[in-house]
């Protein structure tokens, strides 16, 4: 057995996810949900990879090196708009955003 | 039975996998940021395994020098004292508990592995050397117009970003 069987990889990205996933629902801090966020992405574009092995044109490492671009975008934007929401509200817990002051 | 590459993958699988549930049950917005690190370069690690080098040497460059660093600053530039005993939002959970969550997230993690496990993968590898060149010649012909709308589409973040972040007031 020289090479890892795909399950493996697939199980990997699932725990990610779910990990992700868990992260931005219980999560108080904007932060963390952010960082849930990419762990999700990060489990999608492991799939993404793992796929793409057995693949000759690399489809799939293209179109993960195309996510991660978009991940970097989105990182940037929503860490500048957490900067933003800090100024606002004195805080970054999710709970506290109301525009009914 | 257990050769270096399984033993390798297991040990990147453990790391990548430990220090996610790590940013799980943490409070610490610092230790989070540190076990994202470890997250990150065991992802990396697996691309390598999964015959992906220019995916994992961005990716590491990406996340480690670019996403993290700017996770520090969000983190030091929002600095707020941490109030104990209350982290959990009200976005799903109602019942400001613990449970919903993590029973949400186990229950997608299990139906996961049920629904993957029952696939019938194929685990054949196209090509094992070095997907460099492969890579380049691919964004410069075949992937071209995608590659110059990412440029377009960062650069586009990059500028919205900074205009966000300006002090408005």
């Amino acid at each position: 057995m020289d090479n890892i069987p795909l399950i493996f990889f697939l199980w990997v990205g699932a725990f990610l996810f779910a990990t992700g996933f868990a992260m931005m629902v219980m999560k108080r801090n904007t932060i963390f949900v952010l960082m849930g966020i990419e762990l999700m992405l990060n489990a999608a574009n492991l799939n993404l990879v793992a796929f793409s092995r057995s693949d000759d044109q690399n489809q799939g490492m293209m179109m993960g090196l195309f996510v991660l671009v978009v991940g970097v975008c989105e990182m940037a934007i929503a860490l500048a708009v957490i900067i933003q929401v800090y100024r606002q509200f004195k805080g970054i817990d999710i709970d506290q955003f109301s525009s009914r002051n | 039975m257990l050769n270096s590459i399984s033993l390798g993958f297991l040990v990147l699988a453990l790391l990548t996998c430990g220090s996610a549930l790590f940013m799980l049950v943490t409070r610490n917005l610092l230790h989070a940021a540190l076990a994202m690190f470890l997250c990150m370069l065991g992802l990396a690690g697996l691309y390598v395994l999964a015959y992906a080098d220019v995916m994992a040497v961005s990716h590491l460059l990406i996340y480690v020098g670019g996403v993290l660093i700017l996770i520090l600053f969000g983190i030091m530039m929002t600095q707020t004292p941490v109030k104990e005993g209350e982290s959990v939002n009200h976005l799903w959970a109602e019942q400001s508990g613990r449970f919903w969550p993590l029973s949400m997230g186990l229950s997608i993690f299990m139906g996961l592995f049920w629904v993957l496990g029952h696939g019938n993968w194929s685990n054949e590898i196209a090509q094992t050397d070095s997907k460099i060149v492969q890579t380049g010649v691919a964004f410069l012909t075949e992937y071209s117009f995608p590659f110059e709308l990412t440029g377009v589409f960062l650069l586009i973040a990059l500028v919205g970003a900074t205009f966000i972040a300006k002090n408005h007031g």
